[in-house]
């Protein structure tokens, strides 16, 4: 047998692997209406995001062999995106980092409900004074570390660890931000909704 | 008027994520069963939790789809 023609377990290894590969592929492009939901929310503008998220797939279809098979993919794209995210720092950032007051949880309903003439008006009655845009631009008014965490649970609702294995940071981490986060977003919206 | 138990709000957070104690659940739903104060606050804070999602939605743009797809070591 000359040196350059391959054994049938070589040629058998080299069609495996393209078909892994494709598989990985196919299963990437599968979720892009998930990663793109997350990366709108991470950058200011579509066209930011949408860059984004052709820098990630470009990237992870480079680095395919870096994925574990049967791990959370979702979670691997998520991370690519992040740290390009982060690298760039091209993070949506309208207001400077400020220590906004601290309210409680109950925050905003109490701010609402307090708006209305009616005496015990019901939630949904409540939730009704919140635009959709009001809502957009409360969740870019959360400085980004908050609301970086903000977006991957209540929005790409991943868990907190797998938030804390995209961002690289401890769970007791993802569980303080998401927290506060919580807090500043509802922050905004009473503010919003209430001088609107 | 509030129920006075500062404890209810901080566990509202932790209830809706599903990492209380089983124990710590039960005591969540018992008291959510009767409050009224609380019951109706965390009716909305479920709400405004979907409805937060659902309105910074935004359709992935046409043509996307197909650029990535374009990506692939296939083209």
């Amino acid at each position: 047998m000359s040196e350059s023609a391959p054994t049938a377990a070589e040629t058998r290894r080299i069609a495996e692997e393209a078909r892994d590969r494709v598989r990985f592929e196919e299963e990437a492009l599968q979720l892009s209406d998930q990663v793109y939901r997350v990366a709108r929310r991470l950058v200011a503008s579509r066209e930011e995001a949408e860059d984004l998220v052709q820098d990630t797939y470009a990237r992870a279809f480079r680095s395919w062999r870096q994925y574990q098979h049967g791990t959370n993919l979702r979670a691997w794209l998520l991370r690519i995106l992040t740290n390009l995210n982060i690298d760039r720092g091209r993070r949506v950032q309208r207001t400077p980092d400020q220590q906004p007051l601290e309210e409680g949880d109950y925050y905003l309903y109490n701010r609402l409900e307090s708006a209305i003439p009616d005496e015990n008006p019901d939630e949904e009655r409540v939730l009704q004074r919140l635009s959709q845009n009001a809502v957009v631009e409360a969740l870019a008014d959360v400085p980004h570390d908050f609301r970086d965490v903000l977006v991957l649970v209540d929005i790409g609702e991943f868990s907190y660890a797998e938030a804390a294995q995209i961002l690289d940071i401890p769970v007791g981490t993802v569980m303080s931000r998401l927290h506060r986060a919580r807090r500043i977003l509802k922050q905004q919206l009473a503010d919003k909704a209430l001088t609107a | 008027m509030g129920c006075g138990c500062g404890d209810c709000e901080k566990m509202m957070q932790p209830y809706m994520d599903g990492v209380l104690s089983e124990e710590q659940i039960r005591e969540a739903q018992e008291h959510l069963a009767r409050c009224p104060h609380c019951e109706k606050r965390y009716r909305f804070e479920v709400t405004l939790r979907r409805y937060v999602r659902v309105a910074v939605e935004e359709p992935i743009p046409d043509g996307l789809k197909q650029k990535l797809a374009g990506l692939r070591s296939a083209g």
